[in-house]
């Protein structure tokens, strides 16, 4: 193990983009690292609003058509090495907002995530739970390690 | 008392924000008009998450319809689904049994508690104060708990079905203890916050007189919900909704309408919550919590009004072969975009996002398609 993944282990920097789901992920999310009870600060694991920062991108949301460039700009913000978990049900098939009966897609939806940036782990559920989001962001920590 | 704010003729200097932004946790766009750092005009656009369910719900069976409107929101999920199935149920004029609408008024106030809590959590958070925040963010997480006891999920619980709430969400004896242990810690907790939040007196020196909604302006921009109240007008549709009639609970109001008598406002109004479901737990009646003997038939557009954590949630559609034709949906905080706006209006620009937070908005509920009649 390099300097830099020693280092990086102790302090991860997660940043959470929100590309137009119905809130319920996002605030989950918030809660699991904020809020005293899950608590993922104690783990190192630290959330962050700037993309510079960011070591891994949480995308949770279908992705709406006017947020598909922001997120790409988000991606690209992010420094190597970098990970993107897509967390709920939006972010990994669009929801239940993909398609207008049956197999008629949506125009206001681009997603699911993958379609846009590339997606290392998922976190399935609707709405996620804060304890899935940490073992989603621990099982992915090892691949990002690896990269110097 | 309070001086009308009015917009200069002139500004050169724009502040834009958004549509992804550090610090506004949904993405909206809003831009800040502002002269010597101070806010002289603003302007919110939506239609960042606008993910067309009214569009989704044409045509598709009522039961599956209902489920889908909880899927608008992820903080006021329950109000959606109940306000959707009280609308088929006036249009099918059907009447529910007793325990079910309890069970749904204990539901809806504990979604009032947790809804609140956010409110004060990400209130703290925004004014700098991260200690006030995650003490209630802790108390947050007993409501949270009893949500999962009682709908199944930390947040899309699906309670109400037509005919009455789903069995698996039947209150049971332990099930009640539970529920009546969690409230009196939460209780004392809020007491405790209460104390120590009106006491401090750096933190309410920074927050009296941001953000300030006159009277008047509200009135005259049709705000709803708490931020109404908190300008001193005692609208609540609760006290005319049938559901409520057997339950004794005061209208808090306060005068201000700045971030200050907005933040104690959610802080009483808690209290009054949780005094709803001690009174809906003590008088629960026994018997069934569904009732299936319902008839599918036609019906006229409904329009369905009820108060949830916000204001005032509007719900309308009819109903052919079973299926949703023109459904409408308003939500509180799309009519309450106008006090957002207001309220940033002579505050300086670091008060700017404290000023939208104090209207407490949700720019998932407030994604829909407008079309703005003049008169």
């Amino acid at each position: 193990m390099g300097i830099k993944s020693f280092s990086r282990q102790r302090a991860i920097h997660v940043m959470l983009v929100y590309t137009g789901g119905c809130n319920g992920c996002d605030i989950e999310i918030v809660n699991s690292v904020l809020s005293p009870k899950f608590d993922a600060e104690q783990y190192k694991v630290f959330l962050t609003w700037n993309p510079r920062e960011a070591d891994i991108l949480v995308v949770t949301g279908p992705v709406t058509t006017f947020n598909k460039e922001p997120l790409k700009k988000i991606y690209e913000a992010i420094p190597e090495p970098k990970l993107v978990v897509a967390a709920g049900a939006c972010a990994l098939m669009g929801g239940v907002y993909k398609n207008i009966h049956g197999d008629i897609p949506s125009e206001e939806i681009e997603g699911p995530v993958e379609n846009i940036i590339p997606v290392d782990a998922k976190v399935p559920g609707c709405s996620v739970r804060p304890q899935d989001v940490l073992a989603g962001v621990v099982a992915s920590l090892p691949e990002l390690l690896k990269k110097e | 008392m309070l001086e009308e704010k009015k917009p200069m003729e002139t500004i050169e200097t724009e502040i834009p924000m958004g549509t992804v932004h550090p610090a506004a946790l949904e993405p909206y766009r809003v831009r800040f008009f502002v002269e010597d750092e101070i806010v002289k005009e603003a302007e919110i656009t939506v239609g960042v998450n606008h993910r067309g369910i009214e569009r989704i719900m044409e045509g598709l069976p009522v039961e599956k319809a209902n489920a889908l409107t909880e899927k608008i929101c992820g903080i006021c999920s329950n109000a959606h689904v109940w306000n959707s199935v009280r609308t088929a149920e006036m249009g099918l004029e059907i009447s529910i049994p007793e325990r079910a609408s309890y069970i749904r008024i204990i539901m809806g106030e504990l979604e009032r508690l947790h809804s609140h809590f956010l409110y004060l959590a990400h209130g703290c958070e925004v004014l700098g104060h991260e200690t006030f925040s995650m003490r209630v963010f802790y108390l947050r997480e007993a409501i949270m708990d009893l949500l999962h006891m009682i709908g199944g999920n930390r947040v899309q619980y699906g309670c109400s079905i037509i005919g009455g709430v789903r069995p698996r969400c039947d209150l049971d004896q332990s099930k009640i203890e539970k529920l009546l242990n969690s409230l009196k810690s939460v209780e004392e907790g809020l007491s405790g916050f209460a104390d120590r939040f009106t006491s401090d007196s750096i933190l309410m020196s920074r927050i009296e007189g941001i953000g300030l909604i006159p009277q008047k302006q509200a009135l005259k921009l049709e705000v709803t919900g708490p931020t109404l109240r908190a300008t001193g007008v005692a609208k609540d549709l609760r006290t005319t909704m049938p559901e409520y009639e057997n339950f004794d609970f005061n209208i808090i109001t306060q005068e201000g309408g700045d971030v200050k008598s907005n933040l104690l406002m959610r802080v009483l109004e808690a209290f009054e919550s949780i005094k709803i479901i001690r009174q809906a737990v003590d008088e629960l009646p026994s018997g069934a919590v569904i009732d299936r003997s319902w008839k599918m038939v036609d019906c006229e557009p409904i329009h369905s009004y009820i108060e949830v954590p916000r204001g005032t949630l509007y719900h309308s559609y009819a109903l052919e072969d079973g299926r949703i034709r023109g459904s409408i949906i308003r939500t509180p905080s799309m009519t309450n975009i106008g006090a957002m706006q207001y309220a940033c209006i002579g505050d300086h620009i670091t008060d700017a996002q404290l000023s939208i937070v104090q209207c407490d908005p949700c720019f998932t509920c407030t994604d829909r398609a407008v079309e703005i009649i003049r008169r």
